[in-house]
């Protein structure tokens, strides 16, 4: 018997189980075009987040079904304002995609206010501000936005992502995207998919903002 | 004659593969089953990215699936446009298959815990890939085009069904753990398995065995060594497996696939209805070739180490059935972790 076809086989039902589970990550089904405001106090404390998400032709027309509308492929606010309703409760399962840690603290959101949806060249735009429980000053605060399940893509819009509203002129904005499959297919192998090194897989879609105000 | 110090080497080897196996699969459904917080990771991690194969097919997908959206506008106006649509709906069944939601995981552990033949792992994985396509038409025409119903009703429906499917594919699993459970006793307590044969290192030659080693290409379908020891031929697969090979796809083709039914409502929407079921049904074309080709390497990995583990003393017989508990086990744990939201990535999100 030949010991290393043995040995070669092994390493293949190996490699082949590993795959059976390995690849088994989520994709998306939702793509959102997503810009955000923190927004400020005047006395300098951040008070929350302001998001307008734009859905993708596909999900908007699937969310618009079995709406009424006055005039046919028209949506107004008001004829929207259910749809708004129900999207900001689904959201909030999903603690609104948003997640703030200040100083290195996780944050809490409350219940979203000034929702409405805007319906704009086949896409549907979802508006809606989160307050933060307590208004904060602090050196840090770091915010990021995605889905830990990767169902929906979020890609922040190429002009002007992210806008701080209010701030204290001595605050800097960072913002970082996600380092994603398609601009960093070469930069790093397989290798780090399986050592578990990602485990934490949705993490990898994370889009960062940082602000820091000495 | 092939001297016996090889040959429980050879045994003692495909137990400690078979092992490795285990353990990479259960590692491996640990790392999903942990990413769950958005916040800090079950450990470190280093600046994570997407890369290689799956940062490929991730990209591939998503270009595929916002090409047809706008394949689909076009063909109002330009009916030769619905041939791009079912070229991209294709290529997107193919490459979105390689994510979660499609059952690979749970077809493929069936398969080798059921003893399955690749050629049947083919069949199941195109009809539950058909079955997949069939009820998100089905939900469609209901929901949307019947009724009128809002996303908020036909996600509500598409969630319940969603649950059912874990539920059965959970019992379905449990079924499977009890049979080859069975088996795998039966393995353990049977005529001198290769644990004693290693540390007493007492070993009759039995002549077929040794047939085995003669013909390390013998074709393996032929249970040549599950007849002479350990569980029946009968619970291999035989006329009742094909019953059993449905309630599989059932369970896992009833789920139908989100993506499927967001191309069956914009095309609805587009007064293109046909259209987006002729997508639908070849996108899950697409997806059964690559679940069966999954398949297909499960069957082949297990006949491999089936292979590996013949012509040793009754271990083999000992490790096949040990390999079959932990794939049936693993239908359980998919089922189970599936219907507690532990593998939150096959969850349909209902905005």
């Amino acid at each position: 018997m030949n010991v290393a076809r043995r040995l070669l086989g092994l390493v293949w039902l190996a490699g082949a189980l590993a795959l059976g589970t390995g690849t088994a990550q989520a994709h998306p089904h939702v793509w959102i075009t997503a810009t955000s405001e923190l927004i400020y106090a005047p006395d300098g404390a951040i008070t929350g987040v302001r998001h307008a998400w734009t859905f993708d032709d596909m999900f908007s027309t699937y969310a618009l079904q079995g709406i009424e509308t006055k005039t046919k492929g028209v949506y107004s606010r008001e004829e929207l304002s259910s749809l708004a309703q129900t999207n900001v409760e689904s959201l909030k399962e999903f603690k609104f995609f948003t997640f703030a840690k200040a100083d290195g603290k996780k944050e809490k959101f409350e219940e979203p206010v000034d929702y409405f949806l805007e319906y704009k060249d086949a896409a549907l735009t979802l508006h809606f501000t989160l307050p933060l429980k307590t208004p904060l000053k602090s050196k840090e605060l770091a915010l990021e936005v995605f889905d830990p399940e990767f169902f929906i893509d979020f890609k922040f819009a190429d002009k002007d992502p992210v806008r701080l509203v209010g701030a204290p002129a001595a605050c800097q904005m960072k913002f970082q995207r996600p380092n994603d499959g398609s601009a960093n297919a070469q930069k790093l192998g397989e290798q780090t998919f399986l050592s578990g090194e990602n485990s934490n897989f949705g993490m990898m879609f994370a889009n960062k903002i940082t602000v820091e105000c000495p | 004659m092939t001297p016996k110090s090889p040959s429980r080497f050879m045994s003692g080897l495909a137990i400690c593969a078979t092992a490795a196996g285990v353990i990479l699969i259960f590692d491996g459904t640990m790392h999903v089953l942990l990413a769950q917080t958005p916040f800090g990771g079950p450990r470190p991690t280093a600046e994570p990215q997407v890369g290689g194969i799956v940062g490929w097919l991730l990209a591939r997908q998503s270009e595929f699936y916002r090409e047809m959206s706008s394949a689909i506008r076009a063909a109002k106006s330009d009916g030769s446009a619905v041939w791009t649509l079912l070229a991209i709906s294709f290529a997107y069944g193919i490459f979105h298959a390689a994510g979660p939601g499609h059952g690979k995981a749970v077809i493929s552990s069936y398969l080798v815990a059921n003893q399955e033949t690749a050629r049947r792992g083919i069949v199941l994985s195109f009809a539950s890939a058909l079955m997949q396509s069939l009820v998100a038409v089905v939900i469609v025409a209901i929901c949307a085009w019947l009724l009128n119903a809002s996303a908020k009703t036909m996600c509500g429906a598409e969630k319940a069904i969603e649950i059912l499917s874990y539920a059965l594919i959970a019992a379905f699993g449990a079924r499977l753990v009890w049979t080859k459970g069975g088996g795998f006793m039966r393995a353990l307590q049977a005529p001198r398995p290769a644990l004693a044969m290693a540390s007493a290192g007492h070993g009759h030659g039995h002549d077929h065995h040794h047939h085995h080693d003669h013909d390390p290409d013998q074709h393996v379908h032929d249970e040549r060594g599950g007849h002479s020891h350990g569980p029946e031929p009968s619970e291999l697969a035989g006329p009742g497996g094909w019953r059993r090979g449905f309630g599989a796809i059932f369970a896992v083709g009833m789920r139908p696939c989100s993506g499927a039914i967001l191309v069956l409502v914009f095309a609805l929407a587009q007064g293109l209805f046909w259209a987006g079921i002729a997508a639908t049904f070849v996108m899950g074309l697409g997806t059964a070739i690559t679940v069966a080709t999954i398949a297909v390497v499960a069957v082949s990995a297990k006949d491999l180490a089936r292979r590996l583990s013949a012509g040793t003393e009754g271990g083999g017989t000992l490790v096949m059935r040990g390999v079959e508990f932990g794939a049936a086990g693993l239908v359980l744990l998919f089922g189970v972790g599936l219907l507690f939201g532990y593998l939150a990535a096959e969850r349909v999100t209902c905005l």
